[in-house]
């Protein structure tokens, strides 16, 4: 990792913690600064209100040619987070060809909060998910509250 | 199916107890426990089974095809598929590890190790209406063995040399058994015929059911001869390839050990039988082997729409401006947005067609690997390309002709404007409608201009390339908008 991504990434974090959005908490580690561990609280507005998520967001060598990898460590029933032991988001500025060198890490954490607060079934990476967020939303909504319960508290 | 290749058993019984056979039902009882009346139907044509008489392979070979009574015919894929029924009786000499054993309160097993030769095509024509029909497994398996035969001959041999040393260690009653045999046909190369040449001789297994099925009770495992999976898994047995047996091993021992690494077919047919990769090629037998085609794809393409790199003569050719203060933003600092650092007014930076500046390290990084703006995605090699492809074209021509002159003429002709100085404003006509194109001041226009001269200073200057830059930039500019969508 070159000594300008390194530079970037500890900018980007002086700036997240100006600026954290709210319910937001990143554990960074200066001997590993291309992982941040993010603790995020589920949006009020949303389903996920009352849940504590984990995530990790992982820095590329190239960044920030290469977007930063979003995974949930806390398992979310959400159409665009994978239903796996990755948990991996990806779509929007985070997708490899939609990611320019300008963004940053807040929008990336502003984007997840916006995603949470309302999925993209039409980019989603759990189709199934999707449908039922489309088609049944009170099913959606039910399912998404008992994994909050069971999994983020 | 039922051969009489377990009567030499029987006589080995402990207590050789009468078995008694309904023909009215096929029922099959023993005689001391309930007596000679059928117990399930109450028919007295019943008849004692004897060795040397068994009234059972009298009905199958006389009502052959009608020998699975469990299934009507026609749902059984194998009920006219008889391999075994062309070959002779072995000689009681063929037939040694006989065993016998009690699997449950009402079955036995008996399991014996039978050598035989068999040619698949020695049968002739003495059994009407099947000298036309050829035992499909052997035939197969035979012709699989001459290609491969030699190749896994060995710890094949080895195996089977152990394993009929080993007493009872071939005992396998949970084979598949019903109705009547399963052969498990195997290579037998330590009898008399060395090699394969001569046809496989085969080393198979038969379990008798000697009571009918208690549906009350647990019963060992007896599954029907027809499961694809067992036919396929035995036929690999044949052949070398260590495909498992779904059945389970009553006594929990492999079924057989020390076999050849994974043979390539039957690493192909376990590739294309196991349910999760059931896909060959694009082509899939379930909706998960589907999802991660379409996933494979989908990544494969992922980049396929974004532009490639920009050459690095294009990287080189772009301008460097020094940071002015209209630069700065509104508080008066402006930083490189790729690496974050704040720039200083007199800095050196480079400029992309589209206006947007970044470090000159910065940028070229980026470009290397993309030919878009970081910030707005626009492209510089749009107008450039053509330039070198024309560049290319005339050069070609002028080596090969003299056309240049008149072709120099007819551009000029036709485009009164090219020669004049600020030609390079044709472009800004034709993208004058884009929104994040800011016009070009006088001062970058020179800029331009010598940057396009430099290239092409010994031929005419930027003649075609305005030229082509006026009819095609434009669209390419259309293209990528309609491609990516409008630029961000």
């Amino acid at each position: 990792m070159s000594a300008g991504s390194k530079k970037r990434i500890l900018k980007e974090y002086g700036e997240c913690m100006n600026d954290t959005p709210s319910g937001m908490k990143i554990n960074f580690d200066e001997q590993n600064m291309t992982e941040w561990e993010v603790l995020m609280d589920g949006p009020e507005q949303s389903v996920y209100a009352g849940g504590h998520f984990k995530l990790k967001i992982t820095f590329p060598i190239e960044y920030p040619f290469k977007p930063p990898v979003v995974s949930f460590k806390t398992k979310i029933y959400h159409p665009n987070v994978s239903n796996d032991e990755k948990g991996s988001m990806c779509l929007g500025m985070l997708r490899p060809e939609a990611w320019k060198p300008p963004n940053k890490v807040v929008s990336v954490l502003h984007l997840i909060q916006t995603l949470l607060i309302e999925p993209n079934s039409d980019d989603s990476i759990e189709p199934s998910i999707a449908t039922e967020y489309k088609d049944n939303r009170k099913e959606f909504e039910k399912t998404a509250k008992d994994w909050v319960k069971r999994y983020a508290k | 199916m039922d051969r009489p290749t377990q009567q030499p058993a029987q006589p080995q019984q402990p207590a050789a107890r009468d078995m008694v056979y309904c023909h009215e039902c096929e029922n099959e009882w023993y005689r001391d426990e309930h007596g000679l009346t059928c117990p399930e139907c109450g028919s007295d044509f019943t008849e004692i089974i004897e060795a040397d008489h068994d009234p059972r392979d009298e009905r199958m070979l006389d009502e052959e095809g009608d020998d699975l009574p469990d299934l009507p015919p026609l749902l059984h894929p194998f009920h006219n598929h008889q391999p075994w029924r062309v070959m002779p009786d072995p000689d009681e000499g063929d037939v040694n590890q006989i065993q016998w054993r009690q699997n449950g309160p009402h079955s036995f097993s008996v399991t014996g190790t039978i050598y035989r030769s068999y040619t698949p095509n020695q049968h002739g024509g003495n059994e009407a209406g099947h000298d036309h029909d050829p035992p499909p497994l052997m035939g197969f398996a035979n012709i699989v063995q001459n290609i491969i035969g030699a190749g896994i001959g060995g710890g094949q041999r080895q195996t089977q040399e152990e394993a009929n040393q080993t007493a009872g260690g071939e005992a396998t009653p949970g084979t598949p058994a019903a109705p009547g045999a399963t052969p498990n046909p195997q290579p037998n190369p330590n009898h008399q015929q060395g090699g394969f040449a001569g046809g496989p001789r085969f080393h198979y297994h038969q379990t008798a059911r000697l009571f009918p099925r208690d549906a009350n009770n647990a019963q060992p495992h007896l599954e029907p001869v027809d499961d694809m999976h067992n036919v396929i898994a035995q036929l690999f047995n044949v052949i070398g390839g260590p495909m498992v047996q779904d059945g389970p091993h009553a006594d929990g021992r492999p079924q057989q050990t020390g076999l050849p690494p994974i043979h390539p077919f039957a690493a192909l047919f376990n590739t294309l039988l196991n349910p999760g990769n059931a896909a060959h090629g694009d082509f899939v037998y379930s909706q998960e082997a589907l999802d991660r085609i379409i996933t494979q794809l989908m990544e494969q393409n992922s980049t396929g729409n974004a532009p490639g790199p920009a050459t690095p003569d294009a990287i080189k050719a772009l301008p460097k401006i020094k940071v002015t203060l209209e630069m700065l933003g509104s508080d008066n600092r402006a930083e490189c947005s790729i690496c974050m650092d704040e720039v200083n007014i007199g800095e050196e930076v480079t400029e992309l067609p589209c206006h947007h500046w970044f470090h000159e390290q910065c940028v070229g990084m980026w470009l290397g690997e993309h030919d878009t703006c970081p910030h707005c995605r626009k492209g510089i090699m749009d107008h450039k390309k053509q330039n070198d492809s024309n560049n290319l074209d005339s050069s070609n021509t002028t080596a090969s002709n003299t056309r240049e002159p008149s072709d120099a003429a007819a551009s000029s002709s036709s485009d009164p404007t090219s020669h004049m100085p600020g030609s390079y404003g044709t472009i800004d006509a034709e993208t004058a409608g884009d929104p994040y194109t800011a016009p070009e001041s006088p001062e970058q226009q020179r800029l331009h201009q010598q940057q396009q001269a430099r290239p092409s200073s010994n031929r005419q200057p930027s003649s075609s390339s305005a030229h082509s830059d006026g009819s095609s930039g434009g669209l390419g500019e259309r293209i990528r908008r309609g491609l990516f969508g409008a630029p961000r």
